[in-house]
């Protein structure tokens, strides 16, 4: 018995390898798989429009639409179109995201602003701006102005929202912490609730572009003679579907271009993470 | 033996010739329509029961905009479309989705439809004619749109350049209606029933009428390639609309004086059918009467003006002409 029963239990106790479990979620971009997927899509969209499965008025094929930016490019209103949506897209960004900022701490610092400016938020950020464009006519006429306010409007509420969310989120204990060493407020705001909020500003950012391109179709609603969003619904408005989707692949590729520049702003503002 | 087989013979004929009348006695039909009085025939057709005393079963779609039933008429939503040519129509049209087998609505002199309207600052500063508005800033609803072709056709009459006027396409209606009231822009082309409003309100100032300035062929009956295939169908159709182009022109047309139909025992009838299917009072209807021809012709010639300059501009994809979209077996031309 004695001499069978350590054997018994050194058979339980001998270490069982065991692989490592606790590796968390961490899903990385992978080099190639999102180009292998998009490829195969798209190889399967022009193999569908080429064997004639599809209608090309209904579904243009890759090939057309390559085409179509292909010519777009070459009689040089391509450029005409991009740089005019960018400087709109670009303006409007700027200025909706400063006075988001601005809004988004005064609300997160400050009870008064909170109280306000969350109100007012709440009220003004579901309304359609496409519904007010008549009335933005009137206030703005239909010079840029109009074009730079209704892509302003959108991404300042978004800009807002997630400043003050970013704000809320920086932990209590640093701030008490920096505050029982009579650190000054302005310290506070720049060294602590700044880079704290940081990452979800640029979370924010990162909806506001895709927010402003959304914007530049229906800002340039309004009598535009270039634009992607001009161009974009002229073709729609003329039936040119192979121009319309080149349109849509123009806008799609500029934000992409937008997504890898706030990854680079990531990457330099949040080193430290 | 004999007997049975002749019953059974008889029997079978009979079964086969009622199912061939039942077939023709249901000729089923959907027209895609917007609620205008440039369609009024179709709506008298309808009303007056013409479509169904031709043998036909037909069912309005209603649109809010031209452009959609020429695209439902491509997909097969509807089988006929009756509205104005636009640019995405010749462009579907030139892929050969659909075909032109009428004429409707057209621009003629003495029957207001689309207007040029000044801004009040702009006619104060000396835009008092349409001849004017060379080197002004105009707001349109679309490029390509009848405005804009109507525009061409001003700037061909009176020799300046298109390309002098500074267009504007604005989307919508009430759009370039807020951009001529709010003094953004000098002019402005609008239909009657939109510029009522701003005229009364003192908001803007007419300058003239298209019809007046320059005629043309604003709208058309239109197939898809399936209804197209059957004779019976499109025959009966147009003849059940032209009875109906007949009574308009005769009745209605016939009594317009200074851009007004008169309201008396012999338009009334029809006036109150183009109130019920259009959802206007019968005193909005008869200023806003569009002229369309009593044989149902089409101006084949304008169409294929329309097609050349809309292609020289680049709203059409070149590469057709006027005799590739028109059913010439169907289309009376002027």
């Amino acid at each position: 018995m004695l001499d069978r029963a350590p054997q018994e239990t050194q058979d339980e106790t001998r270490p069982r390898p065991v692989a490592f479990r606790g590796a968390g979620f961490t899903p990385s971009a992978g080099r190639y798989s999102g180009w292998i997927a998009l490829a195969l899509v798209i190889a399967f969209w022009q193999l569908a429009g080429s064997a004639g499965w599809v209608n090309a008025l209904f579904l243009p094929p890759p090939s057309a639409i390559v085409a179509a930016i292909y010519k777009l490019a070459l009689s040089g209103a391509l450029w005409q179109h991009l740089s005019w949506s960018v400087m709109r897209i670009g303006s409007g960004w700027i200025l909706g995201t400063i006075a988001g900022v601005i809004v988004g701490f005064g609300i997160g610092l400050s009870t008064l602003a909170r109280g306000v400016g969350i109100t007012f938020i709440s009220a003004l950020f579901p309304i359609p701006k496409i519904a007010l464009l008549p009335l933005l006519i009137l206030w703005l006429g239909i010079g840029e102005e109009p074009k730079i306010a209704t892509i302003a409007l959108g991404v300042f509420f978004s800009t807002a929202i997630s400043v003050y969310s970013g704000v809320d989120a920086v932990p209590r204990n640093l701030i008490r912490m920096a505050q029982s060493f009579n650190v000054p407020f302005h310290l506070i705001v720049r060294r602590v609730i700044w880079p704290g909020a940081l990452p979800s500003i640029l979370a924010g950012f990162r909806i506001t572009a895709s927010v402003a391109l959304l914007l530049v179709v229906s800002a340039e609603m309004i009598g535009a003679q270039y634009g992607i969003g001009a161009f974009v619904l002229q073709a729609g408005n003329l039936m040119q579907t192979d121009q319309l989707l080149a349109g849509v692949v123009i806008l799609s590729v500029f934000g992409l271009v937008v997504g890898k520049g706030i990854n680079l702003l990531e990457a330099r503002l949040l080193h430290w993470r | 033996m004999t007997g049975f087989a002749r019953l059974a013979l008889a029997s079978l004929l009979a079964i086969a010739a009622s199912g061939i009348a039942r077939a023709d006695d249901a000729l089923k039909a959907k027209i895609g329509v917007l609620r205008l009085s440039s369609s009024a025939p179709v709506f008298i057709a309808q009303d007056k029961g013409y479509f169904r005393e031709a043998g036909l079963d037909i069912e309005l779609k209603f649109f809010d905009a031209a452009q959609p039933i020429a695209v439902a008429t491509t997909s097969g939503d509807v089988d006929f479309g009756v509205t104005a040519f636009t640019a995405g129509l010749y462009n579907l049209a030139g892929k050969g989705t659909l075909k032109v087998i009428g004429g409707m609505s057209r621009e003629k002199a003495g029957y207001p439809l689309i207007g040029y309207f000044a801004s009040n600052n702009a006619y104060a500063a000396g835009l008092k004619t349409p001849k004017d508005l060379a080197g002004k800033r105009i707001a349109v609803t679309q490029v390509g749109s009848s405005f804009h072709y109507s525009l061409g056709l001003l700037a061909d009459k009176y020799g300046f350049k298109l390309a002098d006027i500074k267009v504007l396409p604005l989307q919508s209606l009430s759009n370039a209606a807020a951009a001529l009231k709010g003094e953004t822009v000098d002019a402005a082309l609008l239909p009657v029933s939109t510029a009522r409003t701003l005229i009364d309100s003192d908001g803007a100032k007419l300058l003239g009428w298209v019809g007046d300035e320059t005629p043309w062929q604003l709208g058309a009956v239109f197939a898809s390639p399936k209804a197209l295939t059957n004779n019976a169908l499109v025959t009966k159709l147009l003849g059940a609309l032209v009875r109906a182009d007949r009574e308009y022109h005769d009745v209605i047309l016939a009594s317009v004086k200074d851009g007004k139909a008169a309201i008396n025992d012999k338009t009334k009838p029809l006036l109150e059918i183009i109130a019920k299917y259009t959802i206007l009072p019968v005193e909005q209807v008869v200023g806003n009467c569009a002229y369309i021809d009593p044989d149902g012709k089409l101006d084949v010639k304008n169409v294929a003006n329309q097609i050349s300059w809309l292609q020289e501009q680049g709203f059409v994809d070149k590469g057709f002409g006027v005799d590739a979209i028109i059913a010439k077996e169907y289309v009376k031309a002027d």
